[in-house]
């Protein structure tokens, strides 16, 4: 294989989207995706059997989809990445279980990688190579982290994390507060359009005396999402009508301002000019605004993945594996295992 | 000491919501499960964050809502903590249909929004109902705990337990 360029396939599979991408280098070759929303429609919520099922059911016609748009066959492939952690286990395994199997059928290595560093290393795909060191601001309906992405991409130092809710998890349970439907967080960005980012003041998480020292990266959600259940309770007992969109501006204004704020003195603090934002929270509108416009005056690059490199998806998966294949990075053992919380400081088995 | 079917507590902080949690969490015992019952934000992870404690398990705990179970591992023997939300799941929980990685009957299992899903998993259960509705004004809840089979009867009547 080309070590500077190798052709690498990448599954991610981790929660309820099956992602096959290929990539050259840096290059984007294919990216398809096929979501099992629709399955889980019919229970009323994401079972984890059903999304391995459904992944089991897609994964072989997205291989197809993605060779076809890469205009080349599977026997092209240089080496193959899949996500081994972390997520859902048994829908982790359907990937893990084919990248084996594809690896010893064309063999080629096989890489297992870590779904949280693949959200940020994505960014080489679309932008170039990260400079060294980043900043990495990792923010999803299940991960809301703050990663130190150093020596060539290849350590990274979790700076903070959330101690309660996710981010996208604090949209979703605020749209639900206000009645909107899931996923929360597109809603409440189209909502809060029409509101006034000002008209209420929800509290910032971990902005009290001492919590800057304690926890100088970390965020925390929960709290915000009581407060807008009170004051949304309270409107309604005072029989008033709730102006939703000024609730929606507000808390994520709220949401925006603190991940940003975090964002920007991991950056200054830790002497780094670069920052990065990954995962489907990367999509909102408000949270681009206020990143660029706190980047710009404090000196700092930010770059941003477009929408479909944002959320999970396989190319992410493969722009790691990339990377590893071109650092000279040995492959994973065959007998590696899925792990729902492998660290982020292992980029791979 | 006589057994109690319930015990009620006044709780006006995030602070004494954790310590309330963490005296559940050193009464539990392996295979012991935990349904907590309340409105978004009412404080279950909070809550829950304490039985951890009490446990004497260090690691974060964070909610579980993406990954619908967590599990968090005891540094050195103790009972595991298996975290689960409910929330997502349409129908009984299947707690061998979530793969996972934890003995249950050595775990002590909390689940959020549990109730009419979760009765099956023990025939001891302990329902933790945390309530706001009288309390507009201010952060205080009203928790209740309400004990299912004798096992955690006898420990709810142990007044040195609880907080007063």
């Amino acid at each position: 294989m080309t070590t500077d360029a190798p052709v690498v396939l990448g599954i991610e599979t981790s929660c309820d989207e099956t992602g096959i991408g290929i990539v050259r280098g840096h290059e984007l070759l294919a990216n398809e995706i096929a979501s099992s929303v629709d399955e889980h429609a019919r229970f009323g919520g994401v079972v984890p059997e059903v999304a391995s099922r459904a992944h089991l059911e897609a994964i072989e016609p997205a291989l197809g989809r993605a060779c076809a748009t890469a205009g080349m066959r599977l026997d092209d492939v240089d080496a193959i990445a899949v996500t081994a952690g972390p997520g859902l286990v048994g829908a982790l395994l359907v990937g893990v279980a084919t990248a084996k199997a594809l690896s010893v059928a064309l063999g080629v290595p096989v890489y297992g990688v870590n779904h949280l560093a693949s959200h940020v290393v994505v960014d080489e795909l679309q932008h170039g190579p990260l400079p060294d060191p980043t900043v990495g601001l990792l923010v999803s309906g299940g991960h809301s982290s703050l990663l130190l992405v150093a020596d060539d991409v290849s350590t990274i130092t979790p700076l903070g994390q959330t101690l309660d809710d996710a981010a996208g998890e604090a949209f979703d349970k605020v749209a639900r507060l206000l009645g909107l439907p899931f996923p929360g967080g597109p809603w409440i960005d189209r909502i809060a359009r029409e509101g006034d980012p000002r008209a209420i003041a929800f509290p910032r998480g971990l902005s009290g005396p001492g919590d800057r020292d304690r926890y100088p990266y970390d965020f925390s959600f929960s709290g915000l999402k009581t407060a807008v259940a009170r004051w949304v309770r309270a409107k309604e007992a005072a029989g008033e009508p709730v102006p939703v969109a000024d609730v929606a501006a507000s808390v994520q204004e709220a949401i925006v301002d603190v991940l940003t704020a975090r964002l920007v003195a991991a950056c200054v603090e830790k002497g780094v000019g670069t920052a990065v934002i990954g995962g489907g929270v990367a999509a909102n509108s408000r949270l681009r605004t206020m990143a660029e416009e706190r980047c710009a005056a404090a000196g700092i690059s930010l770059r941003v993945p477009r929408p479909d490199l944002c959320t999970d998806n396989g190319a992410m998966v493969a722009a790691l594996g990339s990377r590893l294949v071109r650092d000279g990075v040995p492959p994973s053992p065959l007998d590696f295992v899925t792990t729902s919380n492998l660290p982020v400081t292992r980029r791979s088995w | 000491m006589t057994a109690l079917t319930t015990r009620r507590f006044a709780v006006p902080t995030a602070a004494s919501m954790r310590e309330l949690g963490s005296a559940v969490g050193r009464a539990c015992s392996g295979g012991d499960v935990i349904v907590l019952t309340g409105e978004l934000g009412a404080g279950k992870t909070t809550f829950t964050q304490g039985v951890a404690q009490g446990l004497g398990i260090d690691e974060a705990v964070t909610s579980p809502t993406f990954v619908i179970a967590r599990v968090h591992r005891h540094a050195s023997g103790g009972h595991d903590l298996v975290h689960v939300d409910a929330y997502r799941l349409g129908s009984a929980l299947e707690l061998d249909d979530l793969d996972l990685e934890a003995d249950l009957d050595t775990s002590v299992v909390v689940v959020e929004w549990g109730g009419g899903l979760a009765e099956h998993l023990s025939p001891t259960l302990l329902d933790v109902d945390i309530d706001r509705s009288d309390h507009e004004d201010d952060e205080e809840r009203t928790v209740t705990l309400a004990a299912r089979g004798t096992g955690w009867s006898a420990r709810l009547g142990d007044d040195a337990a609880w907080p007063t």
